[in-house]
């Protein structure tokens, strides 16, 4: 799901780039230093949508380097338990197959896709219905229902089902 | 199941409803009598066993048999919307059904991605085998392992196939440091191929790896033809990075390995391989590596290579003093080489696992085929060795002889006439001026080693026992295990 919430940083500037453009100079740092990355409580901040306030800087002693307090808004991405997500398919294997909803990876094992799809292996492999009109290998498109979820520091893994009504294949890229 | 054929669907609706509450009623009741023990049983260990009393009489039924009730129930619910009885029942089926389709109970967590099952999500440890060449969090239990192997196995058979792991260093290719290279080898960077080209080329320079490699003559047939047979699997000691980049040169299509690189980092144990993370049953799966130990408990699998030595450094690696092909100039040849002898072999192999033995599904094992097909090269003949051994040395249990009877030769310890070969270092011992007196093969050990290595039976000619050169040391070169 996504949230566009308030975060604030404590971010450290060099004296370099004290002047005119400061301001620009600790927005486009901050943007580096943010986007993509993930937090346990947020989950991965996609972007930065704009700058709420920039707090009073305190230079340290020693370095010169300035530590600014920045409130910002920024849309964060964390999938939930129950979730329903849109992922691509990035690796098929005997196991299940592996998908991917932006950076979140997904996992979804043989045990959660439908009975009557079957592994094939092959140069393809893929996962296919006795009748073969549905196709799940790499990069086809899925619904999934996430049932579990671990956020770690820099990574979050997911695991997955396609058993369930209105689950599945929505997009399979032999076909188009 | 009665339910959902028996109660006629009608308009009026609300009759159905306590026919159908009444019957529900009985099952559950009926439920509680056959459960009664193992309820008690599970109460201890359940979470929430304050309003266990409830979710165990659900978790008892078939989900099916829910699921289908509370579709009745939907449909009833949008013939009599009215009934606000039948609302209620409809939300306290359905919230049955869901907290069923994620009972943990039930689950046996038979594998886990990063510390969640992959069947109920909950966070588990599982203990098993890690598939970290699939990806670095996977890890399979057992039980699950044998249930994945056992329904590969059968659908490769199906495609009449076998498994193959093959060995990358000195097995199909060979590879140098930049920095290790010798003065005479400079030639070689004049006559690099693109690894653009990796289909028809053999020397590749790897500048961001400091790499150079050479691949085997005959490798790209031998995988070729090989993936016709078998479904094939990378095992290497090498780092993941150089597993991965060697794979993309033998295989730059992507045809034959896909995921199925295996690394030193993925396995389990250092300096030793097995086959966790193949998932074939053993009794299907035939290995080519170069070094026995590194497989303990796969020697029955094992085709034993001839190590391919082309880069100086690799030759001084193993203790060589003999200068490397590159320094010569030359390769193996293509058509005669290791690789072109195993894949007759693997030819042999799959054809008397799946043509001869066709009739006995259950029991084929690859295993003994190998093994009949290695007694077939030297069958016939009766070896006798002359100061090969040392002589307080009990004959049996050395490595040549052992090789001798597994290539299907018999050997003894004397002379008599049934004798066919003397195998022996030196022209002057009794035995060997017994075997150029009745006109038997006087041959060098390497003559047995080289059959061991290509699957054939040498022409004798080619191992005359010869006095005026030092025998020791050229039985060293061609004998990495001695």
């Amino acid at each position: 799901m996504f949230f566009h919430i308030v975060l604030e940083r404590n971010m450290q500037l060099h004296p370099r780039y004290f002047g005119r453009n400061l301001r620009d100079n600790l927005v486009s740092k901050l943007m580096k230093d943010v986007e993509g990355t993930c937090s346990g409580k947020h989950g991965f901040v996609v972007a930065i949508t704009g700058i709420e306030n920039v707090g009073k800087g305190l230079i340290r002693d020693g370095t010169g380097f300035v530590t600014f307090p920045v409130k910002y808004q920024c849309v964060v991405f964390r999938p939930f338990k129950g979730e329903i997500l849109e992922a691509v398919v990035t690796m098929v294997n005997k196991m299940g197959f592996f998908a991917e909803a932006g950076p979140v990876q997904i996992f979804v094992s043989n045990h959660l896709i439908p009975d009557d799809m079957e592994f094939q292996s092959g140069d393809m492999p893929n996962y296919t219905t006795s009748d073969g009109s549905v196709k799940i290998q790499k990069d086809s498109e899925v619904r999934l229902k996430i049932i579990g979820t671990r956020v770690d520091a820099t990574e979050i893994f997911c695991i997955g089902t396609i058993k369930d009504d209105f689950l599945g294949v929505i997009n399979d890229p032999t076909t188009t | 199941m009665s339910l959902v054929t028996d109660s006629p669907v009608s308009s009026s609706g609300s009759d159905d409803f306590a026919d159908f509450l009444d019957d529900h009623l009985d099952a559950e009741s009926d439920n509680e009598d056959d459960n009664g023990e193992a309820k008690d049983e599970f109460a201890s260990s359940s979470s929430s066993s304050s309003s266990s009393e409830d979710e165990w009489e659900d978790d008892d039924q078939p989900v099916s048999k829910r699921t289908k009730i509370s579709e009745v129930e939907i449909v009833q619910n949008g013939d009599a919307a009215e009934g606000s009885a039948s609302h209620v029942i409809v939300e306290q089926k359905l919230e049955a059904s869901s907290s069923a389709s994620v009972s943990k109970n039930e689950c046996t967590h038979p594998g886990s991605f990063g510390k969640m099952c992959i069947v109920c999500g909950a966070q588990v440890e599982v203990s098993g085998v890690s598939f970290a060449n699939i990806h670095k969090e996977i890890l399979i239990g057992n039980a699950e392992v044998a249930r994945l192997r056992d329904t590969d196995t059968k659908s490769v058979l199906c495609r009449k196939k076998l498994y193959l792991v093959l060995d990358l260093d000195h097995t199909l290719l060979n590879s140098t440091l930049l920095s290790h290279m010798v003065p005479e080898e400079g030639y070689l960077n004049n006559q690099i191929d693109s690894v653009q080209d990796c289909q028809n080329g053999s020397l590749f320079r790897l500048s961001f790896m400091h790499m150079m490699t050479k691949l085997r003559p005959y490798v790209h047939t031998f995988l070729k033809e090989a993936s016709q047979m078998f479904e094939m699997y990378i095992y290497t000691m090498g780092d993941k990075a150089y597993a991965l980049e060697m794979a993309k040169l033998l295989d730059p299509k992507n045809e034959y390995f896909h995921a199925k690189v295996i690394s030193r980092d993925d396995g389990a144990q250092r300096h030793q391989k097995s086959l966790d993370m193949v998932l074939g049953e053993e009794s299907a799966v035939l290995i080519l590596d170069d070094t026995e130990n590194v497989w303990p408990s796969h020697r029955d699998n094992l085709i034993l290579m001839e190590r391919y030595h082309f880069f100086a450094s690799s030759c001084r690696q193993f203790g060589f003093g003999c200068n490397s092909l590159s320094q010569l100039k030359s390769d193996e040849s293509e058509h005669e080489g290791a690789l072109a002898a195993v894949l007759n072999v693997l030819r042999r192999v799959h054809h008397i696992f799946f043509n001869e033995l066709a009739d006995q599904t259950g029991r084929r094992d690859v295993r003994q085929v190998l093994k009949t097909v290695r007694k077939d090269i030297l069958k016939g003949c009766r070896i006798v060795f002359s100061r090969v051994f040392p002589s307080q040395f009990p004959a049996e249990s050395h490595h040549l002889w052992k090789m001798a009877e597994k290539l299907g030769a018999t050997c003894a310890t004397e002379v008599d006439p049934s004798v066919t070969h003397v195998v022996a270092m030196d022209p002057g011992t009794k035995k060997s001026r017994w075997a150029l007196e009745n006109d038997k093969f006087l041959v060098l050990p390497r003559w047995i080693e080289g059959a061991n290595y290509l699957w054939q039976r040498l022409p004798e000619e080619n191992f005359p026992v010869k006095s005026n050169e030092p025998p020791k040391s050229e039985a060293k070169v061609k004998d990495p295990d001695a």
